[in-house]
């Protein structure tokens, strides 16, 4: 196993570090797509009627209650079938990520609007603001800050979850290695390899949101 | 309109939180440059009636008129309207945490009333110097001390030109060395005519300011009156015990 492996296996980098490409644009298509989604629902969850907040437990629910695994294969093979859709994975990939995230990504911006005063949407009403005003221009923008540090958890879990499209045969990175292992057998350095370069998307990515964090900060706020 | 005929009108509003009561047929008018000022121990409802009125609640009976027009089925845009011209001052400033003190003033004049970017910079700017906060334009509520903030927010209120301005207890979460200036404020507002009405235990200043005091406790108003009739010779015995317990804390804080 330990010899001469590694170089075979660093041939196969090339080809891996493609995959870089499918997986970034997988986890940035989904989180993109769990963030408008996750808005509306966060929106919905905190200031909706009865029922449309009871909908939309029950929507986080269903993707949080489920394996990624086993909605990626109801998505691809259950419904697409029965619909008669054709979807490439990738595209499949995005959307099941995508989904999955946005009930996440709506339960960390509804935990950020419920932590703001209470006064905030008063005092934006009292100046004659419609709720929905009060909401686009003063609780969002004040919630989604302080969402910064739960969604740099959410990308780096989007980011090891897009791991599991594999199965579908997307041709991320984890696909990309495993086709390099079957061809040269060096399984050990492969993974190890393919796990160092998850390391440094996580790394640059949660680097990334603290700098934004740090960039759009409030002068001299902190709660 | 004629000169005496009230621009706000409140007629026996009513409000309960479950099984509480906590207006119990509130009635009061207020006339163009009238300064009322709402005295009464915490819970007595000063605050829920000027909620009420503002319809940040909805009140469960009763009336509120402005200039005669019965608002409390009002909805959505008539609301909103109607907010625009009952401008409301909060014990905890409310300001908008994530905007400088000019963008406070500015957003209800771009945001609600639609006005262009420069004009609206332009008239929160001269808000912002109306309560002497020019040079503080730029600094975010974070930077700025509990005076200067309730400052803002009051230069907020005033930018959306409001015919009635309503304070909650505006000193009340305020250090007492910083009371002052916000006194001052609204004095000046006094002077320049504003119709008020102001729920406060600076006695002192509703004494010298006020048109009429209104005592209220426990959902209800137990008198009202002249401030000297109020403050010193008051008919209602409670309204006695409670003046002369305002009044001794205020004149011996050690007690």
């Amino acid at each position: 196993m330990i010899g001469n492996g590694w170089k075979e296996a660093l041939e196969g980098l090339p080809y891996i570090l493609q995959g870089t490409w499918v997986t970034l644009a997988v986890v940035f298509g989904a989180l993109a797509l769990g963030l408008v989604l996750g808005l509306v629902l966060a929106v919905g969850h905190v200031y909706g009627k009865p029922a449309v907040r009871r909908g939309i437990g029950l929507y986080v629910w269903f993707f949080r209650g489920i394996p990624l695994l086993v909605l990626l294969f109801l998505f691809y093979f259950g419904i697409l079938g029965a619909l008669k859709l054709e979807l490439s994975p990738f595209v499949v990939a995005i959307i099941v990520l995508g989904l999955i995230s946005s009930a996440y990504q709506s339960q960390i911006i509804r935990g950020a609007i419920k932590s703001l005063p209470e006064g905030q949407m008063k005092a934006a009403r009292a100046i004659g603001m419609s709720d929905r005003q009060a909401i686009v221009f003063t609780i969002l923008p004040q919630a989604l800050r302080l969402a910064i540090p739960g969604w740099s958890n959410e990308y780096t879990v989007i980011l090891k979850d897009s791991a599991v499209t594999y199965a579908l045969g997307v041709a991320e990175l984890m696909t990309r290695a495993h086709h390099v292992a079957a061809r040269t057998y060096q399984h050990f350095w492969l993974y190890i390899l393919v796990g160092i370069i998850f390391m440094v998307l996580t790394f640059c990515g949660t680097r990334a949101m603290a700098m934004i964090e740090k960039k759009v900060a409030i002068k001299g706020y902190s709660r | 309109m004629t000169a005496d005929e009230p621009i706000l009108v409140v007629q026996d509003l009513r409000k309960r939180f479950a099984e509480k009561e906590i207006l119990r047929g509130i009635s009061l008018q207020l006339h163009r440059g009238d300064i009322k000022v709402l005295i009464g121990p915490s819970g007595a409802g000063k605050s829920t009636l000027l909620h009420c009125i503002n319809l940040l609640l909805p009140a469960d009976d009763g009336r509120i008129l402005l200039h005669g027009r019965d608002v409390t089925g009002f909805r959505k845009r008539r609301v909103y309207e109607y907010r625009q011209k009952v401008g409301m001052i909060f014990q905890d400033f409310n300001l908008f945490d994530h905007l400088t003190a000019l963008r406070n003033v500015m957003i209800g004049l771009v945001r609600v009333k639609k006005i262009p970017k420069n004009e609206a910079r332009r008239r929160a700017l001269r808000e912002l110097e109306r309560v002497g906060l020019a040079e503080h334009a730029d600094q975010y509520p974070a930077e700025l001390s509990g005076g200067q903030k309730q400052r803002v927010s009051i230069a907020r209120a005033l930018a959306m030109e409001p015919e009635v301005m309503l304070l909650d207890e505006p000193t009340s979460s305020l250090d007492p060395e910083l009371t002052g200036e916000v006194l001052t404020v609204i004095q000046d507002l006094a002077a320049a005519g504003m119709t008020m009405m102001m729920a406060t235990h600076q006695f002192d200043f509703a004494e010298s300011l006020a048109n009429e005091i209104i005592f209220m406790e426990d959902g209800a108003i137990v008198e009202k009156g002249t401030p000297q009739k109020m403050l010193y010779a008051a008919e209602n015995l409670r309204t006695r015990e409670f003046c002369a317990r305002i009044h001794g804390y205020w004149e011996n804080p050690e007690r």
